[in-house]
């Protein structure tokens, strides 16, 4: 029996030892399905919970049920819940805590699109995975659904979007596809004229079955697959399913190779903010400090291709390590392109907030207030920007962030500067942990051996604070140590709400801007 | 006919076609220098040419619910824009066709163009067309007082309305100078901005369908209509720049159509044109597109400045 587990348990009203610590920072407990809304209360008032995940499995051929499972995250606690609950086939339907927990919307509904569980009380219990012409009772994630079946298109009914009314006020459909070379999505304003009413969302397009698809993967491939859940995170989603395997494996990944996996999340993090700052100004037709950024996030892709043979830092996680090592030589490279990088990076930053132009742009511009991030739940870069405080490096420490010195910068503004500058601060903040983990590297092996097979009928949670926000992965083998269900959380999907409540009494031609200062993935949200 | 007016609608002929041909390649020496301020090669300095020629070999998609004003649209903008290059000097210290109109039915005649095109742009009941033409009027609204307050200014120190006259009286006059012409001249450089979409008020470069305000209008066209609809854009740019030249520094333009005279105002006009050009792109890369709901704040500035140059001018 664990203190953190007790701790939990006491907190929460529960008896002790109905909370088990499997792993360290991975509590579990069992509860029945009733009892999800009130554990979701209790961990949300008592232990101040945010909610990373809800998901499903289908566990009818060994154990005769589905289950539910909440993730929660306990700041407090420093440990992530699990809580699992079973579901009866004869009955599928498991109690929804949507309308307490705003944050648990999608999740539900996608749970409903996928297993076809539905969710009790849920407030809006449409589709959200799945688009109109999927024929009714087809659950593409039971296990009952073979990945290689193709499902005819059906009529359907058209997704309704909410009407409008009043003089001069119009629905604007925008997308899926769009004019430039972006991801497709399909945006609904209400405008009267230029001002934006509401906006309703239809994701999805780019839903490609790869939770499916994992189980058809022999565990050593399924690294691969997580690489490309999203392009622009593939040390982020690596990763996650890295640490996920090697918890449960039970395997210790040697000192150097932790660092190194900073060092690799860190780049990630350095091209893709500096990426996002320049994407900013390009979307405000701020043309030379955007080229300013493409030039910089050029020289870190080159450093990248020279240093681990990869421009977007793909195939450089293995599972129990990495792939590559850093030689003395790639360390001094490093150190002295970040030496040039900080002068070059301050003087981009200065050149727009210096500009009366720009800052008038982003402004008070797609302002996500501290209170709506909180009950979306809203995660990461997006998160801090509205002052909601919380950075797994450094509340649920993985791989080397343990001691690290580092800061997590908050905004108060939650507009679209606010999310600018928590990405400037975190990447100064980047600078400060590549240096420190530079000066330090381990000289120790680069990877662990990993067993033969993993453990049979168990599940881990991995996660990593990517660039974006938390990756979470849940992972689970069948009776033969296959796996069986890997769960892909990428913040994107917490986080696109957020977008729809920061548009709204902004002017159509600042959509743009404000969802470039989230820039979500349309990928790793419909995976 | 008389010899006269065949002599006049050859000059129009030329003068027309001249514009034609020259119009592209401004668009794409203010390209090419933009790249350069972000440290980039850019585009070949023909791209427009080369955009235009491919364009032209392509069908036209038109939209099924597109009825005869979405053909005609592009066809009246460039019409327009033909049209008024024969109203404006630009080699010569005479337009072509000036008997045929002066200050007013220059602007009226642009006016038209945009008309149509505004008009087609709603015919196909897609939002970005309906969104760009509200979004274009509103600023033709504004642009168009603005651009007559500056013209008179400058007709009222000249003497005449007649964009010919114009010029030849502001020669006659000298090289003095009025203050009005200061306040006049930095209205009028607004206003060419904005109608010629360029960054602060638009930006010619995005694919951010949302923000577009003249690339809006015309997203659904394609092929040869879309042609029609950049190189007339092109050619009204040039225009634009030509009667900023006129109207502030008539210096060094053909008082004769001899050839003499003409060898020497053309490389003078380029060299007017490229200077304008230079301020355009210096523009363009030092701001951010403004707020759209901030751009009426900029042609009321516009438009000030107007009323200004217009009251010391009387004083």
């Amino acid at each position: 029996m664990s203190a953190v587990a007790s701790t939990a348990a006491e907190r929460l009203g529960l008896r002790d030892g109905v909370i088990r610590e499997v792993r360290s920072g991975e509590l579990v407990i069992d509860a029945g399905a009733a009892d999800l809304p009130a554990l979701a209360d209790a961990a949300v008032a008592k232990l101040g919970a945010r909610l990373l995940s809800i998901f499903a499995t289908d566990e009818r051929a060994a154990h005769g049920r589905f289950t539910v499972q909440h993730v929660w995250w306990l700041p407090e606690l420093r440990t992530l819940l699990r809580a699992s609950a079973g579901v009866d086939p004869a009955e599928p339907s498991f109690p929804s805590i949507a309308t307490r927990h705003p944050s648990a919307n999608w999740f539900e509904r996608e749970v409903m699109d996928l297993f076809g569980l539905s969710p009790q009380g849920h407030p809006n219990p449409g589709r959200v995975a799945l688009h109109d012409d999927w024929p009714e009772g087809v659950f593409a994630l039971r296990k009952d659904f073979a990945d290689d079946t193709t499902v005819g298109r059906v009529a359907g009914d058209l997704h309704p979007f909410r009407p409008v009314s009043g003089e001069g006020v119009f629905q604007m459909p925008v997308g899926p596809v769009h004019a430039g070379v972006i991801e497709p999505g399909h945006f609904r304003f209400g405008v009267a004229g230029e001002p934006v009413l509401y906006l309703q969302m239809r994701l999805f397009y780019v839903h490609k079955g790869t939770e499916k698809r994992f189980e058809r993967l022999p565990w050593r491939h399924g690294l691969f697959l997580a690489e490309s859940i999203s392009g622009d995170t593939a040390v982020g989603h690596a990763l996650a399913y890295a640490h996920a395997i090697e918890r449960l494996a039970s395997i210790e990944v040697p000192p150097r190779a932790r660092s190194l996996r900073v060092i690799l999340l860190e780049l990630e993090r350095l091209y893709n903010h500096v990426a996002d700052i320049g994407a900013l100004a390009t979307d405000v037709a701020f043309t030379v400090p955007a080229s300013q950024a493409q030039s910089l996030r050029e020289g870190l892709v080159r450093l990248h291709q020279r240093l681990f043979g990869t421009r977007l830092l793909r195939g450089t996680v293995a599972l129990g390590g990495v792939k590559t090592d850093l030689a003395d030589a790639g360390r001094r490279a490093l150190q002295a392109h970040l030496t040039s990088l900080e002068p070059e990076f301050d003087h981009l930053i200065t050149s727009l907030i210096d500009a009366g132009t720009f800052t008038d742009r982003v402004d008070a511009t797609g302002v996500l207030t501290h209170q709506a991030a909180r009950d979306l739940g809203i995660v990461g870069v997006a998160a801090r920007a509205s002052h909601v405080d919380g950075d797994l490096r450094r509340d649920l420490p993985h791989d080397a962030y343990e001691g690290l010195q580092f800061d997590v910068p908050l905004e108060d503004g939650g507009d679209v500067r606010a999310r600018l500058m928590v990405r400037a601060r975190e990447v100064e903040q980047s600078f400060r942990i590549l240096r420190q983990v530079l000066d330090t590297l381990p000289a120790t092996a680069l990877c662990a051996s990993m067993p033969a097979d993993l453990p049979a009928a168990s599940s881990a949670l991995g996660w990593v604070e990517a660039w974006r926000g938390p990756v979470l992965h849940y992972v689970a083998t069948d009776e033969r140590g296959r796996l069986t269900r890997v769960k892909i959380n990428d913040p994107s999907f917490l986080n696109w709400p957020g977008v729809i409540q920061a548009v709204p009494g902004n002017i159509v031609p600042d959509f743009p801007v404000i969802n470039k200062s989230f820039n979500l993935s349309y990928s790793g949200n419909d995976r | 006919m008389t010899e006269g007016t065949l002599a006049t609608i050859g000059l129009a002929i030329l003068q027309a076609a001249g514009m034609l041909a020259l119009a592209p390649l401004l668009r794409g020496l203010i390209k090419k220098m933009k790249a350069t301020l972000q440290t980039r090669q850019g585009p070949p300095l023909l791209q427009v040419y080369f955009d235009l020629a491919k364009l032209l070999r392509k069908e036209s998609v038109r939209s099924e619910t597109a009825s005869w004003l979405y053909v005609a649209g592009p066809r009246m903008y460039f019409a327009t824009a033909v049209a008024a290059t024969t109203l404006v000097p630009v080699w010569m210290a005479a337009a072509p066709l000036e008997a045929a109109g002066g200050v007013l039915a220059l602007v009226g005649i642009l006016a038209l163009g945009r008309f149509f095109l505004a008009t087609a742009a709603l015919d196909t009941g897609s939002p970005f067309g309906g969104m760009g033409a509200s979004r274009e009027m509103t600023i033709a609204a504004l642009a168009e007082p603005a651009l007559m307050l500056g013209l008179f200014t400058v007709a009222l120190s000249a003497g005449s309305l007649n964009l010919g006259a114009l010029v030849r009286g502001l020669l006659d006059r000298g090289a003095t100078f009025h203050p009005s012409d200061i306040l006049a001249l930095a209205g009028l450089f607004i206003v060419v901005v904005a109608e010629t979409g360029r960054v602060p008020v638009d930006n010619p470069a995005t694919h951010l369908e949302l923000t577009m305000i003249h690339e809006a209008m015309v997203l659904e066209y394609a092929g040869p209509d879309l042609a029609l609809v950049e190189w007339a854009s092109a050619v009204k740019e040039l225009l634009y720049l030509t009667l900023l030249a006129d109207l502030f520094a008539p210096i060094g333009i053909a008082t004769a159509a001899t050839p003499v005279l003409l060898l020497q105002a053309v490389p003078i006009w380029a060299a007017k044109i490229f200077l304008l050009a230079v301020a355009v792109t210096l523009v363009e890369s030092t701001n951010a597109k403004l707020r759209l709901f901030r751009v009426p704040d900029l042609m009321a500035v516009s438009l000030g400045l107007g009323f200004l140059a217009l009251a010391i001018r009387f004083l």
